[in-house]
């Protein structure tokens, strides 16, 4: 399947990144991969958006970014949930499953 | 709540800039090279890698840029960019910065001086005092049958009866004097103020140290309590402010008085705007004045005017209402009441108060400063415009490189705003010197000292308010064309100025017909005033003043007998006319048109009914042998007083032509009784009237009275010497005769009549000066703005010109071109100028009754006047517009 380049909200993409780091803290490159993987290769998500969306998070306290050492002993700025961050996954993926739910029974209607 | 949070995670940018970028930049580093490890590993050389690399990531800049974004105030980092590229751009133009700053300080200055007056004589007019809105002045007044009528003081025992039997209010009451305050070896002059035991109570002052007058010197009985109270500059400036100061003696006019405390910093009495110094128990006035105690039992000696504090939740209507029929009340009782009626007002309206002077001339002074604003913004208006049009290329350039209108637009009104910043600065240093400079304005009569009114926190807000209203007013025209400018056209119509288009001048030219019609109505404004000022120093006072020195004693201080000041005066007189120059000289009790309110006496005339309330008090003065001679009034019938009518001679009285029409209207003036003073006085002669308390008032009825038969020391003693010498020898001359009869004698004041009276004018003077000053710079700014507006569409239009003049045009025709430019601008201005002065005469007719809104003489003039002013201000582009080198205009293209 194409890489395709597609348009993720703001805020979809930061309930996505909060998921990525739900199991283990990443670094900006890691987490680039990770989006890739889960998505099956359909989310290339473009550093100029990850760059921003992590700074949004960190600033509303979801995220916290320490540096830290990589598996090749490089130097990364790992980042990692909070609790409230955990938190606030769990509100935004009801609110999605709702959202989804509603708008597919929508779409089915004729 | 994560909004606030994320609101402090983008403030706390501002101060960790360098090290979140530090971090950032790493971080970007570090990704790329794992972005290049990681291609590498898929087998690329390491050169290609990277670049893959690269490529992969996007461009870092932008990224930065994005995260720039999120991570700080975008707003305020604009703004602090607008901020810094605003003083930049300022600083490469200092001509035009210099010129604009200096402007909008004056303008801005002007009125923050203005402001800070108003606000001293109008909101805060006793500083010290707590909650000034409650308090309120009770005035007597010469109830003229309707209620209504001059202003009168109150005496002791009045006083007394209001204070104890009104209930609405807590009455205080205020005698004011220059008193010779020091110790046994010197003394000077210092004004104090004579007030009731709970002055300080009413005003609601508290002691800087020491305490105020407690219960037991609060009481009625004369001369018991010899302590006083002094201020805290007086305290600074004596005693250093040592607590030694309290409990040591101070003599009050020879009479040992104990300080028993010191008025809060700030606290100079209850008379606005002037700075009083000592405070004394009023039931000391006996003894200070070393008349004993019959002062304060005559009910008919009205030396004092009453201060109020409204009781909790009571209107000045209440209060106004019970005072008055209180004073009905008293009429009735007490003769000496007899026509004297009682009202409550605010104290801005206060008639005993320097507000009545300056309030008026400072409110129109206010509109009319308010008028140079708005020419000063007119102004800015057209340089910010001239200049913006000037950066057109430099804008179109910037849109179309994607910067956003309003951003632009944005930077230009933070241009104006840093522009009036510096302006409202620069004008509160202006301020702080004119502040300093009104009291200069102040004739040289004796009162006390000007307080300057503080450059208070209520001043700064108000600066700063305008230099806001006027950034805005002045810089939204320039930035509203500039973000409008449409890109193509002006790139197309190039011009070695990135020419302005006919929108932007016609709105130059808007801007010069305001500055017009603002100057125009300065001007108006100001002839007006002048006009009626000299109107009123022509109105003849009756007698002449100049040529006349006045000479001021205090016999009371000395502690003078009636003998003593007799001959004291038949010597000074003596010694005086054998002076050079002296062609005469007499005394009196009081000169007319002076600062201080008169004398007066209630009087009886034989043959005369007064209707049921009228009010018989009636102006005097007490006055010495040949003083009509050296004041050259005029006699109509009958004698001078001579040196025969002494004490205990029989009492002889001179007349006005008023008094004359007034009582005696039957004829049968010489020889007719009048009662006054417990004794009945015959009419030996009558003299022609004089204005008494300002030129414009109308007749009054006035009597004289030689000083030799009635004397009482607290009257002051005024020496009148005619001389046709200079004023500075007489007045030397005068001192030395004093000195040499009795060195101890206080001459307090000597100044030309002409000096003296010119107080009486001194409202409409200081109007007039300062509305010539604020009508002179408003032309000139007008004629600045015309000037450039001339200038810079002559500039434009070289080119045109030069061809013109190629293809063979006269240059009576290119003058004519220029010059019917600017004129027709300048005559629409004074047409839409004098409309509005017109409408606005009319309104300040109405405050000052002396002013004629319709004037001919003053529009024709001043039309005249501006339209000449446009000629010249046109005349030097025009000129320079006729030397234009046909080639080198082409050239320019």
């Amino acid at each position: 399947m194409p890489a395709e380049k597609s348009d993720l909200l703001q805020g979809t993409l930061d309930m996505l990144i909060l998921k990525a780091l739900q199991l283990e803290p990443m670094h900006g490159f890691g987490l680039s991969v990770r989006l890739r993987q889960m998505s099956k290769g359909v989310f290339q998500v473009e550093m100029g958006s990850i760059y921003p969306a992590l700074c949004r998070l960190e600033a509303r306290g979801w995220v916290k970014a320490e540096w830290g050492v990589s598996d090749n002993h490089r130097q990364a700025r790992y980042y990692a949930l909070t609790p409230a961050g955990r938190k606030q996954l769990q509100e935004e993926t009801a609110q999605w499953a709702l959202l989804s739910q509603t708008i597919n029974l929508m779409l089915k209607t004729t | 709540m994560h909004r606030l949070r994320q609101f402090f995670f983008r403030l706390g940018a501002l101060f960790s800039k360098r090290k979140f970028e530090a971090v950032l930049a790493a971080e970007i580093r570090q990704h790329l090279e794992m972005m290049a490890e990681a291609n590498r590993a898929e087998g690329m050389a390491p050169g290609e890698a990277q670049a893959a690399a690269l490529r992969q990531f996007g461009g870092v800049e932008q990224i930065k840029e994005a995260y720039r974004d999120e991570r700080t105030l975008v707003w305020l980092e604009q703004l602090a960019r607008d901020f810094r590229i605003a003083v930049r751009s300022l600083l490469k133009a200092p001509g035009f910065t210099a010129a604009t700053v200096v402007i909008l300080a004056l303008g801005i200055g002007a009125n923050a001086a203005l402001f800070s007056w108003i606000r001293v004589l109008r909101f805060d007019p006793l500083p010290g005092a707590a909650d000034p809105a409650r308090l309120v002045a009770v005035e007597n007044f010469a109830d003229a049958g309707n209620g209504a009528g001059e202003a009168l003081t109150t005496s002791y025992l009045d006083f007394r009866d209001y204070r104890d039997h009104l209930k609405l209010l807590d009455l205080a009451a205020i005698g004011r004097g220059a008193l010779a305050v020091g110790d046994e070896r010197a003394s000077e002059r210092v004004w104090c103020e004579l007030v009731s035991g709970n002055f300080f109570d009413v005003l609601g002052v508290v002691p800087a140290a020491g305490r105020f007058f407690g219960p037991e010197e609060r009481t009625d009985a004369q001369n018991a309590h010899p302590v006083a109270v002094i201020s805290r500059a007086f305290w600074q400036a004596r005693y250093q402010a040592s607590p030694a100061a309290i409990g040591s003696t101070l003599r009050v006019n020879r009479v040992p008085f104990t300080i028993i405390g010191v008025a809060p910093a700030g606290f100079c009495g209850t008379q606005p705007g002037l700075a009083y110094q000592v405070w004394v128990p009023l039931t000391m006035y006996g003894e200070v004045t070393h008349t004993g105690t019959w002062m304060l039992d005559d009910r008919n000696t009205r030396n004092f005017t009453m201060l109020a504090r409204l009781k909790p939740g009571v209107t000045i209507d209440q209060a106004g209402g019970e005072a008055a029929a209180l004073a009905g009340f008293m009429a009735r009782r007490n003769v000496e009441d007899r026509g004297v009626g009682a009202a409550v007002v605010p104290l801005w309206r206060w008639h005993f108060g320097p507000q009545q002077i300056m309030l008026k001339p400072m409110t129109i002074l206010m509109a009319a400063s308010i008028v140079l604003l708005l020419i000063v913004c007119a102004n800015v208006a057209n340089l910010q415009l001239a200049r913006a049009t000037a950066r057109q290329k430099e804008f179109s350039i910037r849109l179309a490189l994607g910067a956003g209108r309003r951003r632009l637009a944005r930077q230009l009104l933070v241009e104006s705003f840093v522009l009036a910043l510096a302006g409202a600065a620069l004008g509160l240093v202006i301020a702080a010197w004119l502040g300093g400079t009104l009291p200069w304005l102040l004739p040289a009569v004796a009162t006390p000292a000007l307080v300057q009114p503080p450059l208070a926190g209520g001043v700064f807000g108000f600066t700063m308010l305008l230099a806001a209203a006027v950034a805005a007013a002045a810089g939204l025209a320039p930035a509203l064309h500039a973000a409008r400018a449409n890109l193509n056209e002006v790139l197309k119509a190039g011009g070695r100025s990135g020419a302005a288009g006919a929108p932007s001048h016609r709105l130059r030219g808007v801007f010069v017909v305001a500055e017009v019609a603002l100057a125009v109505v300065a001007l108006v404004g100001a002839a007006m005033f002048l006009k009626s000022f000299q109107e009123s120093r022509a109105l003849a006072p009756g007698f002449a003043p100049e040529g006349q020195v006045l000479a001021q004693f205090n016999l009371s201080t000395a502690g003078y007998t009636r003998q003593q000041a007799d001959s004291f005066c038949q010597r000074m007189t003596e010694m005086l006319g054998q002076q050079p120059g002296v062609t005469g000289a007499s005394y009196a009790d009081s000169p007319p048109l002076g600062f201080h309110g008169g004398n007066w006496e209630d009087l009886q005339v034989e043959g005369y009914q007064p209707a049921p309330g009228e009010n018989m008090k009636t102006y005097r003065n007490l006055i010495g042998p040949g003083y009509f001679e050296v004041m050259k009034i005029s006699r109509v019938e009958g004698r001078d007083f001579d040196l025969r009518d002494g004490a205990g001679a029989p009492d002889v009285m001179i007349v006005s032509e008023e008094f004359v029409r007034r009582f005696i209207p039957q004829g049968g003036v010489i020889g007719r009784k009048v009662h006054g003073w417990g004794r009945w006085f015959t009419i030996v002669g009558v003299v022609k009237d004089i204005k008494i308390h300002h030129v414009a008032e109308g007749a009054l009825p006035f009597f004289y009275i030689p000083m030799r038969q009635e004397y009482r020391p607290e009257y002051g003693l005024t020496f009148h010497v005619r001389t046709s010498g200079p004023a500075a020898e007489t007045i030397a001359a005068v001192r030395r005769a004093a000195a040499a009869i009795d060195p101890a004698l206080n001459l307090f004041d000597a100044q030309p009549m002409t000096e003296y009276i010119a107080g009486s004018l001194f409202g409409q003077k200081l109007a007039a000066s300062m509305l010539s000053l604020l009508a002179s710079v408003g032309l000139a700014l007008a004629a600045m703005g015309l000037y450039s507006v001339m200038a810079y569409s002559v500039a434009q239009r070289t080119a045109e010109i030069g061809i013109r003049m190629a293809l063979g045009a006269k240059p009576a025709d290119v003058l004519t071109l220029v010059l019917r430019q600017g004129l027709g601008l300048a005559v629409a201005g004074v047409i839409i100028g004098s409309v509005i002065a017109g409408l606005l005469a009319r309104i300040a007719a109405a405050l000052f009754t002396t002013l004629h809104p319709a004037d001919p003489v003053v529009y024709v003039g001043t039309a005249l006047v501006t339209v000449v002013v446009a000629v010249l201000s046109v005349a030097v582009p025009a000129w320079r517009a006729l030397r234009v080198n046909p080639l080198v205009a082409l050239r320019n293209e």
